[in-house]
């Protein structure tokens, strides 16, 4: 049995060598061409222009006057921007460690075979087809103070200024964010755990391990390269976050939830002020990458070793 | 949240370093592409073809009367007129980026003020004094406070076209009555009243905090009635020692006085007018006042037509015992402008053009559908307006004021915003005290 296997293993590969030897050519550069050209385009040339334009002076009208390092030096003694990173960091942080466990139960069960679990899950995943504008704008409106869920429910909101402080605003940016988002992780988990093999299951079974159990000690490190997606998912969601911070709060009250890519646009198409827009721009540029870098080499993410090794 | 698309599951590392730069090429995108498609949208087309003009406004409702206008002047010129549009609210943005393209209109709608401080002073704008000139009905048919609100550097750069829109005093009458008021004439009043709203378990003042401008145009009736309009001009001229003076101080202290005393409630920074939060407090009963624009009329027409019709009470700002203010200046919106850009090919065209702005056609219009234009002969035609007591009352405080100050954050340059929102708001929930405002306000650019 084993034998044949070799054997016709190692005729199917001399077809393929010999097939591959004839005529075919290696592809060349030229195949590169078109993918290069469009990155150049729509990647290169725009971080280049932004880069530029960050030492100059630009309002919109007429040509970009040069100024040296002054956006820079403001960037750099602006308390808001300091604060603007640290509140992307924290809404990105509040995303991961609020959706991750929500969305890993949700998908596992998702995954099994219960009744009616189809029609929970259709109805579950509806926030998905939402737009964000549509949800921020339809959140804004149930949570209005006088109108909205909090006047009939002063036990659980108070006075129900969820968006004239920090903490409430905060809360609630994250919240819809779960809200909307949390399917999607759900849906990527459902797929990790469908794939993890039954037959772990029914060894786990036969020794006595419980659900509990099979929880943690199947599920879960079998997921482990799906938690890692799901995750690089959120922080990079998280740190591109705008529209709901535009219709629910537009960066206040005050600056407290100014994130930097709110008070990038800020800058830009409200001030006018494009060169300082454009240093915003490229100090998220610089923190994504970081944070990206850090999160490969941490997780392992780059040697994405299989979870089915052994088997 | 969002883009999962950016992310890829990628294997070696050079996809890895790929998937990177997508994040990073995403994000600087957002910039470029915003500016550079803005000027590709303009849509108004090259302003050099041959006997035409272009009219470039904000798209909205009052673009019917611009077609009227626009199809009547065309009617007798032999150089065209075209009317463009830029739909939404995102007008001065867009506008920004097309002003000193091939695509740059001939005549624009714009604000008056800062909204085209900035063109004036890059040189774009032409200014009208030699239409006037051969004309003097461009400036004499319009109501003089109106007027100089486009008027820059001593010379007139816009002529004013659809309506006036003061800031006044929304009431709920039937609330008042209830509990035994009428509209207040004096601050003193005010406050008074106030107390006796929130005994009544009232939120005394409605306020849209969350928008940030309705918090404004308290600041902007307090400093008026207090110093009179010459604080703010003096500030905006340059000199920021304005902010600090006593009057400014005194100011400050009224409005942290009517704060405290609890008269806009406890949750106006969750509310909102542009999402009809604040007006359905007045609507609704559940407050007394609410300081806006003439278009509350108009906004509570139709989202509340019986409360409209039957409650809805407006009078002007209270005066300010020991204020030097005059108690008839009014601030807001003063009106729409049209300003001219110095190249255009057709002057003489676009003279004719704007000699329509006082026509009895015009005024007609504009009244038909809920606007109040500011030309002197507005009164003959009152009648014919749609509520002509409400457009009376508005004209007479227009025509009646020595004053008629802009929208802070309209005369300020639009980069002057953000920050003047930001403290306004803080300074409103006592995140900053009068001295921090102070500060924050001398920090803004007045050019």
């Amino acid at each position: 049995m084993t034998s044949t296997t070799t054997t016709l293993a190692a005729a199917a590969g001399r077809r393929r060598a010999v097939r591959s030897g004839v005529g075919a050519t290696r592809p060349g550069l030229a195949w590169a061409v078109p993918a290069t050209v469009f990155f150049s385009l729509f990647a290169i040339v725009p971080l280049v222009l932004v880069a530029v334009l960050s030492f100059t002076g630009w309002n919109g009208i007429g040509a970009p006057k040069w100024i040296g390092l002054s956006n820079w030096t403001a960037l750099w003694h602006d308390p808001v921007m300091l604060k603007s990173l640290w509140l992307s960091a924290l809404l990105t942080t509040l995303g991961v460690v609020i959706q991750t466990p929500i969305s890993i139960l949700l998908g596992v069960w998702a995954a099994g075979h219960q009744r009616n679990r189809a029609v929970l899950s259709a109805i579950y995943f509806v926030p998905l087809l939402l737009s964000v504008t549509a949800v921020s704008v339809l959140w804004r409106a149930l949570l209005d103070p006088n109108f909205g869920i909090p006047s009939d429910a002063g036990w659980l909101f108070g006075n129900g200024n969820l968006l004239g402080t920090q903490s409430g605003s905060i809360g609630v940016l994250a919240f819809v964010g779960a809200w909307q988002w949390t399917p999607l992780h759900t849906l990527i988990y459902q797929g990790g755990a469908r794939a993890v093999p039954q037959v772990l299951y029914q060894a786990a079974a036969i020794d006595g391990a419980g659900t509990v159990r099979q929880f943690f000690h199947i599920t879960l490190p079998q997921l482990r390269n799906t938690i890692i997606t799901s995750m690089v998912l959120m922080v990079v969601g998280g740190l591109t976050t705008f529209d709901t911070v535009l219709i629910l709060t537009q960066g206040g009250p005050g600056t407290d939830t100014t994130i930097s890519a709110y008070y990038m646009y800020q800058q830009g198409f409200l001030s006018f002020d494009f060169g300082g827009a454009s240093a915003i721009a490229l100090v998220l540029v610089v923190v994504a990458t970081l944070i990206s870098l850090v999160m490969v080499r941490l997780t392992g993410y780059d040697r994405m070793n299989s979870t089915a090794e052994g088997l | 949240m969002r883009s999962p698309a950016s992310v890829s599951r990628s294997r070696t590392s050079r996809n890895r370093s790929a998937r990177t730069r997508i994040v990073v090429s995403a994000l600087a995108c957002t910039l470029v592409a915003g500016v550079t498609a803005g000027c590709g949208s303009g849509g108004s087309g090259s302003a050099s073809g041959s006997g035409t003009i272009h009219i470039l406004v904000y798209g909205d409702t009052g673009n019917t009367v611009e077609k009227q206008i626009v199809d009547t002047f065309n009617k007798t010129s032999k150089v065209k007129a075209v009317l463009d549009t830029i739909p939404g609210a995102n007008y001065q943005q867009k506008l920004q980026t097309i002003i000193n393209t091939p695509q740059a209109p001939d005549v624009f709608f714009n604000w008056g003020g800062g909204s085209i401080a900035p063109f004036v002073k890059d040189g774009l704008l032409l200014p009208l004094d030699s239409f006037i000139a051969a004309d003097p009905n461009l400036k004499s048919a319009f109501l003089p406070s109106v007027f100089n609100t486009a008027v820059i550097g001593g010379k007139a750069y816009g002529v004013p076209m659809r309506g006036t829109q003061p800031v006044l005093l929304f009431d709920n009458k039937k609330v008042l009555a209830d509990a035994g008021l009428t509209p207040p004439a004096s601050w003193d009043q005010l406050i008074a009243d106030v107390q006796t709203l929130k005994a009544k378990g009232k939120t005394p003042i409605a306020l849209g905090g969350g928008d940030q401008w309705p918090t404004l145009m308290w600041f902007e009736y307090l400093y008026d009635r207090v110093a009179g309009p010459g604080l703010f001009e003096k500030a905006l001229g340059g000199d920021t020692s304005a902010w600090a003076s006593a009057d400014s101080q005194k100011a400050l202290g009224m409005l942290k006085q009517l704060v405290d005393a609890g008269a806009f409630g406890s949750t106006f920074d969750s509310v909102k007018f542009t999402d009809g939060g604040s007006p359905a407090l007045l609507a609704k009963g559940k407050a007394g006042f609410e300081l806006m624009g003439s278009w509350e009329y108009a906004t509570q027409k139709a989202a509340n037509p019986d409360f409209t019709k039957t409650d809805l009470g407006y009078s002007n700002f209270p005066t300010i015992t020991g204020g030097t203010g005059d108690p008839n200046d009014v601030v807001g919106n003063t009106n729409n402008f049209y300003s001219v850009l110095k190249n255009t090919k057709h002057p003489d065209a676009v003279a004719q053009f704007l000699k329509l702005m006082y026509s009895d056609e015009f005024v007609k219009a504009q009244l038909g559908i809920g606007n109040l234009p500011t030309t002197t002969n507005t009164p003959q035609f009152l009648t014919t307006s749609t509520d002509p007591a409400y457009d009376t009352y508005q004209y007479n405080l227009v025509k009646q004021a020595p004053s008629f100050q802009l929208s802070w954050d309209q005369a300020y340059p639009p980069s002057a915003t953000t920050v003047m929102h930001q403290a306004v708001q803080q300074f409103m929930d006592g995140k900053m005290d009068a001295a921090a405002f102070i500060k924050a306000m001398q920090s803004l650019p007045t050019s």
